[in-house]
């Protein structure tokens, strides 16, 4: 306690640590941000998404027909009813379910090309929402992370920059410059994506394995995942101790330390090294990438001015933010 | 006199703001309220407090427990299936399929139909009470399993199996040792049987 802290009375201590509250409330989600971030993160969730929408409709009976792998009177066994809807509940027949997922895929395509951005974000997000409702026999990690990505892209001004909308508006519409709205949107997702690590982390608390340094091995040696031969490490039992307890301890502290720029870039740089590692040696490519994707909302929009191909940015647009 | 334009704008900001500010706590509260209440072990306080966000929670798809690879990463599981054919052969397979599920999206979503089952069924060395009463959970799912293949092949009678396969340890692999895979008969349905439910 400072002296000056002495000599004030209690309420005046409490009025004075609520204004500090408020102020860097008022810092973290309201302070104007580039939208670029935001683009970046649109454009990856929508190849993504893209690519699930491709994959669905090469079997939309089996996902969302009525003799699929989950028939529609069987759904609530798996979901907390009725409030997990689906659009896939109007119909199951073999063309409703079609025509359905083929919305999903045209939504994604606007998405990814921002295009419509606003409409094509929150159709994308009930998209998903649908399909893992209405399949949850056959959804995992890569759904959950798409969810929580279209949240923060129907939110923000996702199709503010690198979009089919920022070319066609021109740039006189000031939807490019630095906003709340898109700070708002970026916060969601940083914020959510250190609750999904924090919860998977000590969720991994529970486990001997990963105590004990061996848990990289139970997912290197399961077969049903495996894509690339890791049994090699049987012979280096250090080793699977290393990437057992790096994993464990970037995960436990990704929540507290991917905020302060001094250590961020280790622990952006060592989640894309484990996302990168699940999707080669287990097969789940498109869950390491949707994972990376959410750590890209981390990475400052003067990064991305540096590391994408100045073609993407249109003259005016840049004018624009530098002048903002 | 009226307010001037701009303290009228800054009180409306500050309302707005103050939405904004509610809405991300309800929505936070909601995100940080799932993993908490499940999967198992759960507080009772978190199953009270859960209550409220339900709705929010199922609209927008965020009730996951992000428990990626937690507690430990446990053995694979397959679905075999042998399928009786209108002109009296048979046709064996496996859900997933590695060699015939492309592309890896196809696959990794029919293996977490086998991996979302194989929770569900007891093994087969659990007592008889436990697997009966555990019936009523995996049974339907199962037939709708039966149901989507008898359709996808045509076939008239399937038999299924549930195949978790045995997780070698370092020290095996290195001793070329391993052990055996855990078969669980999951039961035979007819085709009007598996669409009856």
């Amino acid at each position: 306690m400072t002296p000056t802290d002495s000599t004030r009375s209690l309420p005046a201590l409490s009025r004075g640590w609520f204004a500090e509250w408020a102020e860097a409330w008022n810092t973290f989600w309201f302070t104007p941000a580039d939208p670029l971030p935001l683009a970046v993160v649109r454009i990856c969730t929508g190849l993504l998404l893209t690519w699930s929408c491709l994959v669905w409709l090469l079997d939309p009976d089996a996902f969302f027909g009525d003799r699929g792998w989950l028939a529609p009177t069987d759904v609530w066994r798996m979901n907390d009813q009725p409030w997990q809807w689906s659009w896939f509940f109007v119909g199951a027949g073999p063309n409703t379910a079609r025509v359905l997922a083929g919305i999903a895929l045209v939504a994604a395509v606007l998405l990814t090309v921002g295009l419509a951005t606003p409409l094509a974000a929150i159709v994308s997000l009930l998209a998903l929402v649908s399909a893992a409702n209405r399949a949850p026999l056959s959804t995992f990690g890569l759904d959950d992370t798409l969810g929580m990505l279209l949240i923060g892209l129907a939110v923000g001004p996702s199709g503010a920059r690198l979009s089919l909308d920022e070319r066609l508006l021109g740039a006189g519409q000031g939807s490019g410059a630095p906003s709340v709205h898109a700070n708002v949107a970026l916060r969601i997702l940083q914020v959510h994506l250190c609750v999904v690590y924090f919860f998977s982390g000590c969720g991994k608390l529970f486990g001997a394995s990963w105590w004990e340094g061996t848990a990289i091995w139970g997912a290197a040696a399961n077969v049903q995942y495996r894509t690339l031969d890791l049994t090699w490490l049987a012979w280096h039992p250090l080793v699977i101790n290393v990437l057992t307890l790096v994993t464990l301890f970037w995960e436990v502290g990704y929540v507290a330390l991917v905020w302060p720029r001094l250590t961020r870039r280790v622990f952006l740089a060592t989640a894309v090294m484990v996302h990168l590692g699940i999707g080669l040696a287990m097969g789940m490519m498109e869950f390491g990438l949707a994972m990376i994707t959410a750590n890209l909302a981390f990475v400052p929009a003067a990064s991305w001015r540096r590391l994408l191909p100045q073609f993407l940015f249109p003259v005016s647009s840049e004018s624009r933010t530098v002048s903002s | 006199m009226p307010p001037a334009p701009s303290l009228r704008r800054s009180a409306a900001q500050r309302l707005l703001r103050l939405g904004v500010s509610l809405a991300l706590l309800v929505y936070f509260a909601a995100v940080i309220i799932a993993p908490l209440s499940g999967p198992p072990p759960a507080s009772e306080l978190s199953q009270v407090i859960l209550q409220p966000f339900r709705p929010l929670l199922g609209a927008l798809y965020l009730g996951h427990g992000y428990r990626f690879f937690a507690p430990d990463p446990g053995p694979g599981h397959t679905i075999r299936w042998t399928i009786a054919l209108p002109d009296g052969s048979t046709r064996t397979g496996k859900t997933p399929d590695a060699e015939s599920d492309w592309p890896r999206l196809m696959y990794h979503r029919r293996f977490m139909v086998a991996e979302k089952i194989a929770v569900l069924v007891p093994p087969p060395f659990a007592p008889a009470e436990a697997r009966e009463a555990a019936k009523g959970d995996w049974l339907p799912l199962v037939k709708g399993v039966a149901s989507n293949l008898l359709r996808s092949t045509g076939g008239t009678r399937i038999t299924l199996e549930l195949v978790e396969h045995y997780l070698p340890g370092p020290q095996e692999i290195v001793a070329g040792t391993s052990g055996e895979d855990l078969v669980t008969p999951l039961g035979t349905f007819a085709r009007r049987e598996a669409l009856r439910k």
